[in-house]
Formats: C-alpha cells, structure tokens, sequence
C-alpha cells in the first residue's frame, strides 16, 4: 500500500532561493522600522520652491508671451516688483571667429522680487526667467 | 542664436535653465548683490555670472536634447516713464508700472562641443518690448 504522505523528491535551486528570501525578511523590515525610528521628527508643509504661473503658452509650459496684458511674472502667489522684456536683438562672436546674430521675438528676460507664497507662508526671494 | 535669418530651422543654440520639476518656467534665484535698483525704482541692473543652463536648439521639441552649458550675462533696463496697467481678473493678476528699455550682453559656454560666444557690448542690442513695475497674483490678488 502506498504512503499518504508524498513527499517530494528534491529541492531545486529556485526553491532554496525562495526559502532564502523569505527567511531573512523580517531582519530587513527590522532594520527599516529601526531607521525610521531614529529620524527626527520634522515638518511637512512642502518646498520653499515658487510655484509656477498656472497658464499654460501654445507649447504647453508654465509660461506667457511677452507682452501687453499678458502675465508678466512666472511665480504665482507673488506681489513685488517685476521687469519682463523680449525681442532682443543684437551679435556676438564664437571662439572661431564666426560673427553669429542673437535674438528672436520669442528671446525674453525677467527678473521677479518681492514675497511669494511656498510651504504655507511668506517666503521673499529675487528670481530671473532666463 | 541662429545662422542666417531667423526662422526655427536655422536655430543653432537657445540658452536657458531646465524647466524646474514643479513646472516652474526657466526660472533660477538671484544671488544677493546681482540686482542693483536706482533708489526710485526707475532703473535697474542685473548681473549674472556662470548660470547653469541648458543648450537645447530644437526646443520646444519634446525630444529635444539639452546639453550643459553656462551663461554669463547683464541685463539693464530703464523706465521711459510711460505708464502701463495690465489687470485680468480672471487670471488673478494684476501689474502696474511703466514701460522700459532693455539692454542685453551676454556670453556662454558648451564645454562637450567646444562652443563658446561672446555677445557685442550692452549698448549694440535692442529689445522691441519691455516692462517694469509691481505685480500682484495669486492669493495676493484680492489682498
């Protein structure tokens, strides 16, 4: 009469494997739960990073053309002072000796400073849009 | 920068920071001391030195690959005294000021091509529109 019981006839590589990860899992998540305990508490009100101008320009950045009655800025949550130009023209020269002209309608500078809101409160800051 | 007339195709270079990962526009902190402002607020000079940027001609490309590069420049800008109000409500922002010339010069580099460039000085460039004033948006705009 046959044995109930079948036991099977070896272990293959991948099951001593499988036995292997699975024996030393709970020493990892020891250790992580252990480093998660020694780091201070802190907060969590986000970066300090400006958030950008919610509109979006033809190409799908967080960007306005330069010029009348568009948003002038790139930081949202903003008050202070603010430049915007574009449309620079002007040539320069390469380190051949090449004189190549700069400028196109779409070249814009901008410089923003004053207070924005980031984490949760007033942050003040001077930034260029390049 | 371009060869021959200005048209997408002819582009060879375009200098500007990467696009933050908050979507914030090619937009970088200003040193303390690289903004001068008169003190009646009609005339400023800014003064960058070896910005980290990108060079990515085939911008706005989605695919279009950025090399390191770094940029140098000076911005200077003057009210003309003439007055400018832009208010959209709907956006929430609001901008008062005054129209303004601008200067430009500027110089970079592309180490990984051997590309440098220097622009003539500040008083040989033109700027077709500028601005200088306050601007309020935001949860500022109906403060």
């Amino acid at each position: 009469m046959d044995s109930p019981i079948q036991s099977r006839p070896y272990l293959s590589r991948r099951d001593i494997l499988k036995s292997s990860a699975l024996a030393i899992a709970p020493l990892a998540i020891a250790r992580a739960n252990y480093a998660a305990a020694r780091q201070q508490p802190m907060t969590a009100n986000g970066g300090t990073d400006p958030y950008p101008i919610p509109w979006l320009d033809k190409f799908g950045s967080h960007n306005q053309a330069a010029g009348p009655n568009n948003e002038p800025g790139h930081i949202y949550h903003f008050k202070g002072r603010v430049v915007r130009c574009n449309n620079f023209t002007g040539v320069g020269t390469d380190n051949q000796g090449n004189r190549i002209a700069f400028g196109a309608p779409s070249t814009d500078y901008g410089w923003m400073q004053g207070e924005y809101w980031a984490a949760r409160t007033e942050q003040h800051g001077t930034f260029v849009h390049i | 920068m371009f060869r021959g007339p200005v048209a997408p195709a002819n582009e060879i270079h375009d200098f500007h920071p990467p696009i933050a990962p908050s979507g914030l526009f090619w937009v970088v902190p200003v040193p303390d001391g690289a903004l001068t402002i008169s003190a009646d607020g009609g005339s400023f000079t800014l003064v960058m030195r070896n910005v980290a940027v990108i060079d990515q001609p085939r911008f706005p490309a989605l695919d279009a690959i950025g090399s390191p590069a770094t940029m140098t420049f000076t911005l200077a800008g003057k009210s003309t005294g003439e007055p400018v109000m832009y208010e959209d409500a709907s956006k929430h922002f609001r901008f008062t000021g005054t129209r303004a010339a601008c200067q430009l010069e500027a110089q970079v580099e592309v180490p990984s091509i051997g590309f440098s460039w220097k622009s003539d000085p500040l008083d040989t460039s033109k700027c077709g529109f500028a601005i200088i004033g306050e601007e309020v948006n935001g949860r500022y705009y109906d403060s």
